[in-house]
This record gives structure tokens, C-alpha cells and sequence, in this order.
């Protein structure tokens, strides 16, 4: 008589090789320094929030004045930049060691104490992408400073009166497109047409013949 | 019954309870946010308003623009074959079979280059690769295409064979003069890849 | 990381060499649990031995309990793991048949080849009428295709259909399989005892 049974004995060898794998796993997985907080769909929403997002030149003075003592200045630019001019009292970090042990730490720091920090690069859009992927990653308490150093430094003076002033905003038409690009001649060219879009169709996938056993 | 069995229905129970307390990987697949940062730092993904004007008036076929700006603001002006792709609707199936298309190089732009970086950010995070921003957005090509500024007498060589270029690249764009110029702008025809899911390696049971 | 061939991690000799091997170790598991004998196979419906059960869920529970902790662990990217697309209707109907066939001829598809390979006859006739169902199917094909490819619902998961987390899909299985193994002990012991004579 042959009978097939599992054997119990082997078995168990092998699902103890197969927990040792899973525990080699538990202790070679890197806990990774910095995980995603917001969703992609979340990250979509931050975007038109403008009272959290911006600091504005004009919120500067109180700042300078040391009126303001929650807020934190850093310069996204590199050391050299940073030696030839900068915001006083601004702490210099650039860009690319900003992903550090301890600027993530003092980060992390600035947060619990309830600090805003302000990032600033030459120009909005050079701080811009740091200051969405630390969004992303969780600092709900970084802004971006609106018009950059360069903007600053034009105004140093008179930090006060740019309140009036809009030309650091970005993302507004600055002219009437269609008006301005509209063909001289009168007719309209293929360039001022608004097209539709192109509608793609998904393809579907291609089927492939499954096996069995 | 046999003891081991005892051992082997325990750990396996207690092994698939583990896999309650563990968090699935997200999908649609995401870069780390070390990667997403060392990306974003990176100025490659800037092309300039002239760049973009030179491969339109080329009818460059692998070149798909996109406005990320508001359906509203795309219906009242945009740039020639660009398709809508408002911030919002790029985590949508039909948003995003516009990226990472093979062979196609995706240039986004908005007003400003702002919105248009910010939406390159996110499209980074979900790993499309090949995308680019038009630096200064729209109020750079107003400013350099379709009004072009004489650069001063002491300007560099190059600043004016670029002044030549815009005044041209102006004509082509408004059609002043040459009016029909702009409508033979050849349709697009996109070759489309759906974002596979599964890279087929079709298994038995 | 993984999987390996879609992520360049070996060429393409490399793939076929490896499922050449993965398909040894089947065939050889296959045999050594003693799938290639009708009775054990139908031994299952009749309810004098559960073997095939106790394996195949064996092999589900441990598989699906380790795939998600390779997930986990970042060892293996699980949206890149093929996904057969489900045809309900037609996979309903092939299931029903593959069923009655097992009862009837005592083997699976896969089995009935490792048990040819070992000289029984009976796997033999199996066999080719294996064949034989495949060639008509092939022949029959068009009659067949809107029915085959009716009710598609895509490269579907159960995640992805109820929204409920795999660890939970991944546990009940698990504590269904488990209390299989012990429900079917129990059956076995009654039933044998009721066969007069036990022979395999």
C-alpha cells in the first residue's frame, strides 16, 4: 500500500525556510528616510491654496524687524550665491543637500515648534519644486517666497510698498493672448484656432492564452 | 493527528495575519521621494519658448504639446495642435494617456512656467518619463515670439540672429502677411501607448 | 526589483532557462505528491483522500501569503505581475467541464502528462483526448469566440473589484484553506473506514 500524504516533518522544514526568508525581508528592508503624506490627488487640491502656500515680499519686514520670530528664512541657492548677497538672516541649505539626515531633522524640528519656513531661490520658480515635493512629503508648514531673491533685492528698500505691487505674481496672463497674437491681416491663422482635443482610445490589451495546469 | 501539523496551521495563520498589518505597495506605481527630489532639482526639464517655436514651425511629429491651464483659459487661446490637460484631470485615465508615450516628448506649459513645473512634479511622482517645461510659460512666448524686442546695438551676435529668428518665427505664428502659412499645421498623429499595467509573463496555474 | 525579466534583470535565455527548471520542479513536485494517480485525484471527490486539496491549497496560501510580503519587503513590484483577464462566463463554463473531467478521468492537464511520463495507460488515453479536445476546440473556435470572449472585466483583482485590502483576501483564504486541511482529515478517517479495501 502507497499512500501520498504530505509529510509533516518536511513540511515544517520548508515553512521554516520560508519564515527566515520572510524575516531576512523584515531586517534588510530599509525604513526609508522620507514617505509621501499627501496623495497625488491630495497634492492636486494644495495647489490653489494661496494663503498657505505663498509669503509675500511685503511680509518680509516683519520679519526682518524681528517682529515675526515664527518664521524661518532658507536659501535654496548654492554657498557662493548665497556668500555674495542673501536675505539676513537667512539659514543657507541649498537644494541639493537638502534631503540630509540633519536638514530633514531640523525640518522636522521647525514643524513640531509650529515655525513657517520660507523657501527662496533666485526666483519663484527655482524654489518651486522643492517646496511642492516637501508639501508632498509632509511639511504642511513650508511656503515659498513669492518673486525670489531677485525681486528682494530690486526692492530691498522699499519692502513695505510692494503690497501694490503685483509683477512677482506668477501664473496670470500678462497680455491678452488672443488680442495680441491675432494675425495682422485680420484672418485668423491655424495658430489662434482652439483645437480639440485629440481623443485618444485605449487600447485594449492583448489577450494571451493562459495556461493551465 | 500528528504534532507538526499543529506548528504548520499555526505559523501559517499567524503569517497571514501578518499580512493584514502590512501596507500594499501604491498604485499606479510611484518614484521614492528621495528620486522625486534629485529630479526636481535637475534644470534639463526646461525648454525655451524659442526651442519649442523652432520645432512647431519644423512640424516636429514627435513633439505633443500640452496646456495645463483651466479648460476656460485654453478655449480662449492656445498654442497651435496643444491639447487641454488642466492640473486637475491629470490623475485621470484619459489625462494621462497623453504621457509617456513612446517617442513623444510632451513639452507642458501654462502662463507662467509655475503651474506647468508643478504639474511636471506630479507627473514625475507617477514616473512618466519625458516631459519637459516651457520656461516662462505663455507670457514668455508673447514676449519673445509673438512680440519680439530688438535687442540693444551692443548685444552679442547671437542675440540677433535670435531676434531674426523670432521676427520670423512671429510671421509664422500671427500669419501677418503670409496668412495661410499657419493652416497647413499638419495634424498630429500620435502614436499611443496605454500604460501597461502588467508586462505580460503569462503564467500556468 | 522583481519581476526579473520584465525589469532587465536577466536577458531572455535566462527567462527561458529558469521556467525550463521552474517546470522540472512542477512536474517532479506534481509527481511526488502523487498527482499522477487517478485515484488520488478523484479521490478528493469521493472523499478517501484529500492530498490534492491539502497541496494545491498548500501551495495558494503560501504563495499569495508570500507574494504580498516580497510586495512589502520591495523585493518584487506587484503591479507588474501578469494577471490573467477574467471572462466570466466562459471561465465559469471551463471550470464545470475541467471539473466533471477530473472526476471522470481522474487526472488534470498538467497530471495527466507527468503521469504518462511514468508509464500508466490510463493517463495515455487521457492524454489524447486532451488532445483530441484541444483540436476541437481549436476547429470549433469560431462558433465559440463570442461566447469565449463574452463579459470581460479586464485584468481584474478581487482588491480592485471590492476594495478591500489583499491581507484580508490573502488571511481568509488562509483560514479557509487551514480549516480545509482539518475538515478534510476529519472526512478521510470516516470514509476510509467505510472502504473495505484500500488500495492505491
Amino acid at each position: 500500500m502507497h499512500v501520498h500524504e504530505l509529510n509533516p516533518k518536511k513540511t515544517l522544514w520548508v515553512l521554516i525556510l520560508f519564515l527566515i526568508v520572510i524575516i531576512i525581508g523584515f531586517i534588510t528592508m530599509k525604513k526609508p528616510l522620507l514617505n509621501y503624506q499627501l496623495s497625488l490627488q491630495q497634492t492636486t487640491k494644495i495647489l490653489n491654496d494661496t494663503s498657505n502656500n505663498y509669503f509675500y515680499p511685503y511680509q518680509l519686514v516683519n520679519v526682518l524687524d524681528h517682529e515675526n520670530k515664527n518664521v524661518v528664512l532658507i536659501d535654496l541657492r548654492n554657498k557662493y550665491a548665497y556668500g555674495l548677497g542673501h536675505i539676513p538672516g537667512a539659514k543657507s541649505i541649498s537644494s541639493f543637500s537638502l534631503t540630509q539626515k540633519e536638514n530633514i531633522n531640523l525640518l522636522k524640528k521647525y514643524k513640531k515648534n509650529g515655525i513657517t519656513v520660507v523657501l527662496y531661490a533666485d526666483n519663484q520658480l527655482d524654489a518651486d519644486g522643492p517646496w511642492l515635493f516637501f508639501r508632498q512629503i509632509g511639511f504642511c508648514n513650508i511656503k515659498i517666497l513669492l518673486g525670489g531673491y531677485d525681486y528682494y533685492k530690486a526692492h530691498k528698500n522699499n519692502l513695505a510698498q510692494t503690497k501694490e505691487d503685483n509683477s512677482y505674481l506668477k501664473g496670470f496672463p500678462r497680455f491678452d493672448y488672443a488680442k495680441v497674437a491675432r494675425s495682422k491681416t485680420g484672418t485668423f491663422s491655424a495658430s489662434q484656432k482652439t483645437r480639440k482635443p485629440v481623443i485618444f482610445h485605449r487600447r485594449k490589451k492583448v489577450t494571451v492564452a493562459a495556461g493551465g495546469c | 493527528m500528528n504534532r507538526n501539523y499543529y506548528i504548520l496551521t499555526a505559523i501559517m495563520f499567524f503569517l497571514a495575519l501578518g499580512t493584514l498589518f502590512i501596507h500594499e505597495r501604491k498604485v499606479p506605481p510611484e518614484i521614492s521621494p528621495g528620486e522625486l527630489l534629485w529630479d526636481v532639482l535637475q534644470p534639463t526639464r526646461f525648454v525655451s519658448t524659442d526651442e519649442v517655436a523652432k520645432r512647431l514651425i519644423e512640424k516636429d511629429p514627435s513633439l505633443l504639446l500640452v496646456d495645463v491651464r483651466p479648460a476656460s483659459e485654453y478655449n480662449k487661446f492656445t498654442l497651435p495642435n496643444a491639447v487641454n490637460v488642466p492640473i486637475d484631470s491629470l490623475l485621470t485615465p484619459a489625462g494621462q494617456s497623453y504621457f509617456g508615450n513612446p517617442g513623444m516628448k510632451v513639452v507642458l506649459f501654462s502662463n507662467d512656467a509655475i503651474l506647468a513645473n508643478q504639474a511636471w512634479v506630479l507627473l514625475k511622482r507617477m514616473d512618466f518619463k519625458n516631459n519637459y517645461v516651457m520656461k516662462g510659460g505663455l507670457n514668455e512666448w508673447m514676449k519673445t515670439i509673438i512680440q519680439p524686442k530688438m535687442p540693444p546695438q551692443t548685444a552679442p551676435e547671437t542675440a540677433f540672429e535670435r531676434y531674426d529668428f523670432r521676427k520670423a518665427a512671429h510671421l509664422y505664428f500671427t500669419g501677418a502677411g503670409i496668412a495661410k502659412a499657419g493652416k497647413s499645421a499638419s495634424k498630429m498623429k500620435v502614436v499611443f501607448k496605454k500604460r501597461k499595467k502588467a508586462v505580460v509573463a503569462a503564467g500556468g496555474c | 526589483m522583481g519581476p526579473l525579466f520584465p525589469n532587465n534583470l536577466i536577458s531572455g535565455e535566462w527567462n527561458l532557462l529558469i521556467a525550463l527548471f521552474i517546470g522540472m520542479a512542477f512536474g517532479f513536485l506534481l509527481e511526488a505528491s502523487g498527482f499522477s494517480s487517478a485515484r488520488n485525484i478523484a479521490g478528493a471527490f469521493y472523499g478517501y483522500n484529500f492530498v490534492v486539496v491539502r497541496v494545491f491549497f498548500t501551495a495558494v496560501i503560501v504563495s499569495m501569503v508570500g507574494l504580498l510580503y516580497l510586495g512589502y519587503f520591495g523585493w518584487l513590484n506587484l503591479s507588474q505581475i501578469f494577471i490573467l483577464p477574467t471572462y466570466l462566463p466562459s471561465m465559469i463554463t471551463g471550470a464545470v467541464i475541467m471539473g466533471v473531467g477530473m472526476i471522470i478521468g481522474g487526472f488534470c492537464p498538467g497530471t495527466s502528462l507527468t503521469a504518462v511520463v511514468i508509464g500508466k495507460i490510463d493517463a495515455l488515453f487521457f492524454a489524447i483526448g486532451l488532445y483530441l479536445g484541444i483540436l476541437l476546440f481549436a476547429e470549433g473556435y469560431p462558433f465559440l469566440e463570442k461566447f469565449y470572449h463574452a463579459g470581460y472585466l479586464g485584468h481584474i483583482t478581487l482588491t480592485e473589484l471590492t476594495g478591500i485590502k489583499a491581507g484580508w483576501w490573502a488571511f481568509g483564504f488562509t483560514v479557509i484553506a487551514l480549516a480545509a486541511f482539518w475538515v478534510t482529515a476529519i472526512i478521510e478517517k470516516k470514509v476510509r473506514k467505510r472502504i473495505k479495501e484500500y488500495k492505491f
